[in-house]
C-alpha cells in the first residue's frame, strides 16, 4: 500500500532511537535504498492507495516525493563516512531523526486532506529541530530556538487558513469530506471572500515555512547551524513540501476563477524574496549562510514561476526540481569543505583547487549550476520564467526578476572565486573520501541528465501537474 | 446550555486578561491549565456539537487530559528545573498589557460583527473569545522576553485557532482521527521547546531571548 512509503521511514526512525549507535548508519542506508524502491514502485503504480479519504497519488506529489527519495539517497550514501568523521555516529539521533524527517515529508507528499498534510508539515519541523539542534553549542541553540517557534507560529496560521477553506465549504452549503481532490471538483461554488482569505494565510503560514521573505528570517540561521547533510535535506527536500502546501491550495484557487489574486500574491512575495536573498548575499561572510540566502532566492522564483503561470509554470516546476539536486550537491561539498578546514568563514579560505581538487569540481559546478548557466537545469527553467513572464505581460516583474537574478551573480561569482582560486595557507585536517565525493558528483550529474533526457513518465507527471492550473509548454 | 457556555467563554477570556497582567510564571502555567481545559470542554457543550459518536467522546477526553493537564505538567517541570520564577523588565508592562488585552477584546467584538458570519444563535461570544486569545497569544509573544513565556503564548494562539475551529466548521468535517494528530504535534512540539528550553538555561544560566542574538547577518 502507499502508505508503506512513509510508515517504513518514521518506524525504522524510531526504532534507530532505541537501537545501539554503531547499527545506525546501516539501518540509515538500506531505509534510504527501500524508500527509493518503493517510491520506483509507486510510480510504477503498483501500490494501490489504503486510506483515500487522506492520502491520494497526485502527479505534483509524486514528483516531490520522487526528488525527495533520490536526494535522501545520495545523503545517506554520504553520511556513511561523514558521520565517522565528525563522530555523529557515536549517538542515534543523527540518523533516527533523519529517518523521521524522511517519512514526515514523504507524507506531506502523498497528503490529500488538508488537516493530514498540516499535521506533516508540522511535524517535519519537531523530528528536524534535533537535527540542527545536534552541535550543542550556543549558535545552534538559538537556531533551534528560532527554527521551532518562528516555524510553528507560521504553520498554526496556516491551520487556520485551512478552517477558512473549510469554512468556504460550509457557506456554499455543499456537502463533500474535505480533501483537496473533492476541493478541486467543486471549487467553482465554494466561497470565494473566504477561500480568498484561507490562501492569504496559506501563504504566510507555509511560506514560512517554505523561507519566502519576510517570514526567511529562521533560514539562513538553521541551515547554517545543522550538520551538512541535515542541510542538504533541509534546503533540497523540506523548502519543496512547504512549496507543495501553498501549490494544492493555489491549484483550488484557479479553478474557483481566483488565479489571478493568488498568482499576484505569489508574483510579490517571490520578487520580494529574490531581493532580499540578493542583498544579503552580496556581503555575505559565511558560505553556508551564502547557499541559504540562495536557497531563499531560488524559492522565491519558483513561487514566481507558479504565479505567474503558463510557460512559466513549467518552468517552475522544473526549476523546484533542478534546485533540489544541485542545492543539495552544493550543500554536501560544502561539507567537505567544512570537514577540511573547519570553518565557515569565507574569507579564511583559498586555494580550493590546490587542497580539495575533486571538492572542487563540484562546487564550483555547483555554482554554475545554481546562477542559471548552462549545461545545468536551472538555466533552461529560468528561460522558460522569463519567457513565461514576458509572453502574459509582466515586463516589469520580468525585469526585476532578471535583475535580482544578477545581483545574486555578482555576489555569489566574487565569493566562489576567492573560495576556489584565492592564495591561503591551510592545515587540512580531513582529506578527501570517495563516499564523500560521488553523492554530489551523482546529483549534479542528474540535474545534467535530465536537461537531455528525461523520463517520460516523468515529463507526462510534470505535464498532468501544470495542466490543471493552465499551465503549457506551447507558447 | 446557553448559560454555561457564555460563562466559560467568559471565563475564557478573563484567564487571557489574567495571563496578560501576572509577571509570575507559575501563576501563567496554572492559567493556561484552566484555559486549556475550559477550550476543549467548550466543543462538548456546543449544540452542533451534541450528536458525537463515541470516538468524539474519547478524543474530547484525550484533548481534556492533553491540554488541562499534560501540557501544564510539562510546563510546570521545564519551569522548576530552570528555577526562575517571574518575568523581570518585559517588553510591554503589565498595566500597558493589560490595557491593551482589554482593546483587544473591543476589536475582536467589531471584527466578529462585521464578519457577518452565520453562527448558531446563543454562541455569538466564541467568535469573539477566539479571536481575542488569537490575538492576545500573539501579544504575549512579542511582548515578554523569557522563553517559557513565549511557549505559552503559542500556546494561547493555538488555543485561538482552536476555538475558531469548533466555532466555524460544521460538525460532519470533523474527523477525529485527524484532530489526534494535531493535538499529538502540539504536544510533541511543547516537547521540543520544554527540551530547548531547558538547554538555553543551561547555556546561558537564563532564558531571555535577547542573549540569542549571537547569528545576525
Amino acid at each position: 500500500m502507499l502508505e508503506l512509503i512513509f510508515i517504513l521511514p518514521m518506524l525504522t526512525g524510531l526504532v534507530t532511537l532505541a537501537v545501539p549507535p554503531y547499527l545506525g548508519r546501516g539501518v540509515l542506508l538500506v531505509t534510504a535504498i527501500l524508500h527509493f524502491q518503493l517510491t520506483i514502485m509507486a510510480w510504477l503504480g503498483k501500490l494501490p492507495v489504503y486510506a483515500e479519504r487522506f492520502f491520494s497519488e497526485t502527479p505534483e506529489g509524486m514528483l516531490v516525493l520522487l526528488v525527495t527519495s533520490f536526494i535522501f539517497l545520495c545523503i545517506a550514501c554520504y553520511s556513511m563516512r561523514y558521520m565517522e568523521e565528525t563522530g555523529l555516529s557515536n549517538g542515534t539521533v543523527f540518523p533516527g531523526c533523519m529517518l523521521l524527517f524522511l517519512g514526515t515529508m514523504s507524507m506531506v507528499t502523498l497528503a490529500d486532506h488538508p488537516i493530514v498534510l498540516w499535521i506533516a508539515i508540522e511535524a517535519t519541523t519537531l523530528v528536524s529541530a534535533p537535527l540542527i539542534f545536534l552541535h550543542h553549542s550556543k549558535e545552534a541553540l538559538e537556531a533551534t530556538w528560532k527554527y521551532v517557534l518562528i516555524c510553528s507560529v507560521g504553520i498554526a496560521l496556516a491551520l487556520l487558513g485551512c478552517f477558512f477553506i473549510t469554512l468556504s465549504i460550509d457557506i456554499a452549503e455543499i456537502e463533500i469530506s474535505l480533501s483537496f481532490t473533492f476541493l478541486n471538483q467543486v471549487a467553482t461554488q465554494l466561497d470565494p471572500m473566504w477561500l480568498k482569505v484561507g490562501f492569504i494565510f496559506v501563504v504566510i503560514g507555509f511560506g514560512t515555512k517554505m523561507g519566502l521573505a519576510p517570514m526567511h528570517t529562521w533560514l539562513p540561521d538553521a541551515h547554517s547551524q545543522a550538520p551538512c547533510p541535515a542541510s542538504a535535506l533541509l534546503s533540497g527536500a523540506l523548502l519543496n513540501c512547504a512549496f507543495l502546501g501553498i501549490y494544492k491550495v493555489h491549484t483550488v484557487m484557479y479553478l474557483a476563477g481566483l488565479g489571478e489574486f493568488s498568482g499576484n500574491i505569489l508574483i510579490g512575495f517571490g520578487l520580494l524574496s529574490m531581493f532580499v536573498a540578493g542583498v544579503f548575499i552580496l556581503r555575505q561572510p559565511d558560505y553556508k549562510r551564502l547557499l541559504a540566502y540562495s536557497s531563499i532566492e531560488n524559492m522565491g522564483i519558483i513561487a514566481f514561476g507558479v504565479g505567474i503561470g503558463g510557460f512559466a509554470l513549467y518552468g517552475a516546476i522544473l526549476h523546484m526540481i533542478h534546485h533540489s539536486l544541485i542545492k543539495s550537491s552544493l550543500f554536501l561539498s560544502a561539507g567537505n569543505i567544512h570537514l577540511g578546514f573547519d570553518t565557515k568563514i569565507i574569507n579564511r579560505i583559498g586555494g580550493l583547487i590546490k587542497y580539495f581538487p575533486k571538492t572542487f569540481l563540484s562546487f564550483f559546478a555547483g555554482f554554475v549550476g545554481i546562477s542559471g548557466l548552462p549545461p545545468f537545469g536551472i538555466f533552461i527553467s529560468e528561460l522558460f520564467i522569463l519567457i513565461g513572464a514576458f509572453q502574459t505581460g509582466h515586463p516589469v516583474s520580468a525585469i526585476l526578476f532578471m535583475l535580482s537574478m544578477l545581483l545574486v551573480l555578482a555576489g555569489a561569482a566574487q565569493i566562489f572565486t576567492n573560495m576556489s582560486f584565492g592564495v591561503r595557507e591551510h592545515e587540512v585536517l580531513v582529506r578527501e573520501n570517495v563516499l564523500r565525493i560521488v553523492p554530489p558528483y551523482i546529483l549534479l550529474l542528474a540535474s545534467i541528465t535530465l536537461c537531455v533526457w528525461m523520463p517520460s513518465a516523468m515529463y507526462t507527471a510534470i505535464m498532468n501537474t501544470i495542466k490543471i492550473i493552465g499551465g503549457t509548454i506551447h507558447g | 446550555m446557553k448559560n454555561i457556555n457564555d460563562m466559560i467563554m467568559v471565563v475564557i477570556l478573563l484567564s487571557v486578561l489574567l495571563s496578560l497582567a501576572s509577571s509570575r510564571l507559575i501563576t501563567l502555567i496554572k492559567i493556561m491549565a484552566v484555559q486549556g481545559f475550559l477550550v476543549s470542554l467548550l466543543p462538548l457543550l456546543l449544540e452542533h456539537h451534541s450528536s458525537m459518536g463515541s470516538g468524539g467522546l474519547i478524543f474530547f477526553q484525550v484533548m481534556i487530559l492533553t491540554k488541562g493537564i499534560l501540557i501544564p505538567v510539562l510546563l510546570y517541570v521545564a519551569l522548576k528545573r530552570i528555577a526562575i520564577q517571574r518575568e523581570i523588565e518585559p517588553i510591554i508592562g503589565y498595566h500597558a498589557s493589560l490595557f491593551a488585552g482589554l482593546i483587544i477584546i473591543l476589536l475582536s467584538v467589531f471584527i466578529t460583527d462585521r464578519l457577518h458570519l452565520a453562527v448558531p444563535s446563543g454562541q455569538e461570544l466564541i467568535l469573539t473569545t477566539a479571536i481575542t486569545t488569537m490575538s492576545a497569544g500573539f501579544f504575549l509573544m512579542m511582548g515578554r522576553k523569557k522563553a517559557i513565556t513565549q511557549v505559552i503564548g503559542y500556546l494561547m494562539l493555538e488555543n485561538g485557532i482552536f476555538l475558531i475551529g469548533t466555532a466555524l466548521i460544521k460538525h460532519f468535517h470533523t474527523v477525529y482521527m485527524v484532530e489526534f494528530g494535531l493535538l499529538l504535534d502540539l504536544l510533541v512540539g511543547v516537547m521540543v521547546m520544554g527540551i530547548i528550553l531547558h538547554n538555553i538555561n543551561h547555556a546561558f544560566d537564563d532564558i531571555d531571548t535577547d542573549l540569542l542574538n549571537r547569528l545576525k547577518d
